[in-house]
């Protein structure tokens, strides 16, 4: 059983103690924080009004006459807010942050989630990256194509997450998880990309 | 990070930098990548039909210098070795080769992963190519 600091009164889940309002020490993870269920697909518009709402509840100037313990738990609380506002509201962090918690960390692992087609892709449009600086103006016109191509990959990622974060929400698969390290890391590489021969072309 | 000496000397002076005929029944092609750093590397071997040698390697890799390096010193490595002694190249041999601080280990890794690619696409083709082989004289 947890007990608020304050009144010792058995505590809730929450910041705030039900019985004596005193602010607690905020928990870490960010969905606990946020009292949202580990999903992936959030409604956003509901979760920055509890963003600012919180923000203006934990704001440090409104401990600065309260005990040190509050003044201490008001500092912290904010900072995980903050954080975890800014992990939460973007769907690729998001789910690089759940990622990370089961174990399943982007960029620890190899070639394997890389199909090998877009290696090859890859590969000849740095081909063609290192033609341009090298001089070869004829190298523009196979970057622009590539930069569209590229860019429809990106789209087409992005409506496969969101695919994957629906299945992920509806079952909590581990296979979802996997699948989703795979886009992401393939999204990784071409953003990459994108921003490599948008450089050039600029 | 100052890079080592060595991975200077690989990367100002890259050796076996180039391609080989990807469709060569006696070429192994392997790519492999890194999302994390956007590394992107390609290794092929040439192997001697009559001796099992590999005599020809080359590589063109799109990274860091360390893995540039990598690759460089792992194409020099290749050469003179049969198919099966290339796969005991480790990528820790590599990193103590160039002396690779913990943070380019993952570029040591890159090259091995590509030798394997490499050999397994050429160990493909020659199963492929036999196969059609007996076919033929059926």
């Amino acid at each position: 059983m947890i007990t608020c600091w304050q009144c010792k009164k058995e505590l809730e889940k929450g910041l705030f103690c039900p019985s004596c309002n005193a602010l607690q020490s905020p928990p870490t993870d960010y969905f606990t924080f946020f009292s949202l269920p580990r999903h992936l697909s959030i409604n956003i518009e509901a979760l920055q009004a509890k963003f600012y709402d919180l923000s203006r509840k934990l704001h440090p100037d409104k401990y600065s006459r309260k005990s040190e313990t509050e003044r201490a738990n008001s500092t912290a609380a904010t900072a995980v807010l903050n954080d975890a506002w800014r992990t939460l509201k973007n769907p690729i962090t998001r789910a690089e942050y759940l990622l990370a918690q089961s174990g399943l960390e982007i960029g620890e692992q190899r070639s394997k989630d890389v199909p090998p087609e877009l290696l090859d892709e890859v590969f000849e449009l740095n081909m063609a990256l290192e033609e341009l600086r090298h001089g070869d103006q004829s190298a523009k016109v196979e970057l622009a194509t590539a930069r569209e191509k590229f860019q429809a990959m990106l789209a087409a990622s992005d409506a496969d997450l969101e695919n994957l974060f629906v299945k992920h929400d509806a079952e909590s698969c581990p296979p979802a998880l996997a699948a989703i390290r795979a886009v992401l890391n393939r999204r990784r590489y071409i953003t990459n990309l994108i921003r490599d021969v948008d450089k050039e072309l600029s | 990070m100052a890079y080592s000496d060595k991975v200077l000397d690989h990367y100002n002076n890259p050796r076996n930098v180039g391609s080989l005929d990807k469709s060569s029944a006696d070429v192994g092609t392997g790519m492999v990548g890194a999302p994390e750093c956007g590394d992107v590397m390609k290794l092929q071997i040439k192997v001697n039909p009559a001796t099992g040698i590999i005599d020809e390697a080359k590589f063109k890799t799109f990274g860091c210098g360390s893995a540039i390096a990598s690759s460089s010193l792992a194409t020099e490595w290749l050469k003179g070795k049969t198919v099966d002694e290339a796969l005991t190249i480790k990528n820790t041999d590599i990193v103590n080769e160039l002396a690779l601080p913990p943070v380019k280990i993952h570029c040591s890794v890159l090259a091995e992963d590509a030798i394997k690619a490499a050999i397994t696409d050429y160990k493909t083709k020659k199963g492929v190519a036999v196969e059609a082989g007996a076919l033929a004289v059926h």
